[in-house]
């Protein structure tokens, strides 16, 4: 077997007991809000995970007891040649920090190829790459994320799996659901000039190529400040959605793509990595990430930001919620549109955006 | 002069990596564990000029590092914020401030955490 250097990383956390959603609908008609969030939001239903590319296709995560409503509720709103599928038994595996290093997140995609995983739904958090997946698949994938990765907390699979098990006090102590008359956010920080890139492939089952391609764009220096992927319409394809920048060494901070175009030796990179694929690029975006509103305790938060953009009709390119942040992709000159009106919906400090290249 | 360096446990690694920046974008040098036990080994690796603590975490919860580190005369000076799930948003959890007032933390925020009070308790603490 090729031995790869294992990557020195923060931590693993694995979410059990969950129930996937994945929905599909063949037309692009603005549905997200009102067919998608809004019925979650009135039925209290809280989300642990929840990704969306315009399109629409989504992923949406809840608790198993909860995983039949969640459909339930879709399909009553659903266009008739939507695809909809409840995938019980379900669970949520992250790994953190990514540092937006794209040979973290490969590292972590060619894992879960090496332990033969279906995914369900990739997603990125400011901190996390988090991965739906078969609650039974748990154990392969963490036994070849530790064959990746080196973790502080954990010599072994076997001393991760055995340090799942808190104590009952804890278990009762544990539940702590948000409920403010407006949501806090801890930050929300812009990023301009961002690559959006896209995709579709015939299956998760190649997704080793595209964890060589990201393991590539790390030697160029690029950022990840973003990534999706879930199955597209019928399960038939699969959906990549994924943001570059430019690395600035030292710093958490992403520096836009100011000096030189990377955009054609992304695409070189990904034909070279994945045969077949015609990745599409649109550029100028923006990304805005709100770190920390504790989405996954709070029911309606995703349908109040959906509903928020939606008011000022900007268009959502991309959205992923998962451990406890929100990530969006919308067009670049509706940034300063979509950072008022944010500003104005959730309590929280918002940065100003970085200056553009030119500007 | 050195930077004051702030060590944050929490296992939420989104709520470690915010309050990472906005520490550090205010001069502090920040380390980073992800559950009670690792909070603990950092803490032996480099003693902090305050720790910031989550309650609610896997392995060993914030309340039992806080009594363990105020019962050692090595660590019980270290100045101990913990972030609480309690308060009016968060009527479902059955932590108390007592606990935390038990545990003799110099201060408790509430989650979610409120980037100014954070960032205002930890220079008062220094």
């Amino acid at each position: 077997m090729e031995k790869f250097d294992r990557i020195k990383i923060g931590g693993l956390k694995v979410l059990e007991e969950g129930a996937c959603v994945e929905s599909s609908s063949p037309l692009e008609d603005n549905r997200l809000g009102p067919a998608v969030c809004a019925p979650l939001a009135q039925q209290r239903l809280n989300l642990s995970f929840f990704t969306h590319v315009a399109g629409d296709r989504e992923v949406l995560c809840t608790t198993s007891h909860n995983g039949e409503a969640a459909l339930t509720l879709l399909r009553s709103r659903a266009d008739p040649a939507a695809s909809l599928a409840l995938k019980p038994g379900t669970s949520i595996l992250a790994v953190y920090p990514h540092d937006k290093r794209p040979e973290v997140i490969g590292t972590f995609i060619r894992s879960l190829a090496r332990a033969r995983v279906v995914i369900h739904g990739l997603a990125s958090s400011p901190s996390a790459i988090s991965v739906v997946l078969s609650s039974s698949r748990i154990k392969p994938a963490v036994e070849q994320l530790f064959e990746h990765f080196t973790f502080p907390g954990f010599a072994s699979p076997e001393e991760f799996f055995s340090a799942q098990a808190p104590p009952k006090e804890y278990l009762e102590k544990v539940v702590a659901t948000y409920q403010e008359k407006v949501n806090k956010v801890y930050w929300i920080i812009p990023q301009s000039d961002l690559d959006l890139w896209g995709m579709s492939i015939a299956s998760s089952d190649i997704l080793a190529g595209f964890a060589d391609a990201l393991m590539e764009m790390g030697k160029l220096g690029l950022a990840i400040p973003f990534l999706v992927a879930l199955p597209g319409l019928g399960g038939q394809e699969f959906i990549l959605s994924f943001s570059t920048a430019r690395r600035q060494s030292g710093s958490h901070r992403l520096e836009a793509c100011a000096t030189g175009d990377q955009g054609s030796e992304v695409r070189r990179i990904l034909t070279s990595h994945l045969a077949d694929i015609r990745p599409m690029r649109l550029t100028p975006v923006a990304g805005i990430f709100l770190h920390g509103p504790h989405f996954g305790d709070r029911y309606g938060i995703a349908h109040t930001l959906v509903a928020a953009l939606a008011q000022a009709h900007i268009k959502l390119l991309a959205l992923s919620c998962t451990i406890s942040s929100i990530s969006l992709i919308i067009r670049q000159h509706e940034l300063a549109a979509a950072q008022v009106i944010l500003g104005n919906t959730f309590a929280a400090p918002v940065e100003s955006a970085p200056a553009t290249s030119g500007s | 002069m050195s930077a004051k360096y702030i060590l944050i446990v929490d296992d939420d690694p989104d709520l470690v990596e915010t309050v990472s920046m906005m520490l550090e974008s205010k001069g502090f040098e920040v380390g980073k564990a992800y559950d009670g036990i690792e909070g603990e080994e950092a803490i032996k690796k480099r003693r902090p000029d305050v720790l910031i603590l989550d309650v609610m975490m896997p392995r060993k919860n914030g309340y039992e590092l806080c009594k363990e580190l105020k019962s050692n005369k090595w660590t019980k000076e270290i100045p101990v914020i913990l972030l609480t799930a309690v308060g009016e948003a968060v009527p479902t959890t059955s932590y108390t401030h007592a606990d935390g007032m038990s545990v003799e933390a110099e201060d408790f925020i509430p989650k979610p955490v409120d980037a100014a009070t954070l960032v205002e308790a930890v220079q008062r603490l220094l």
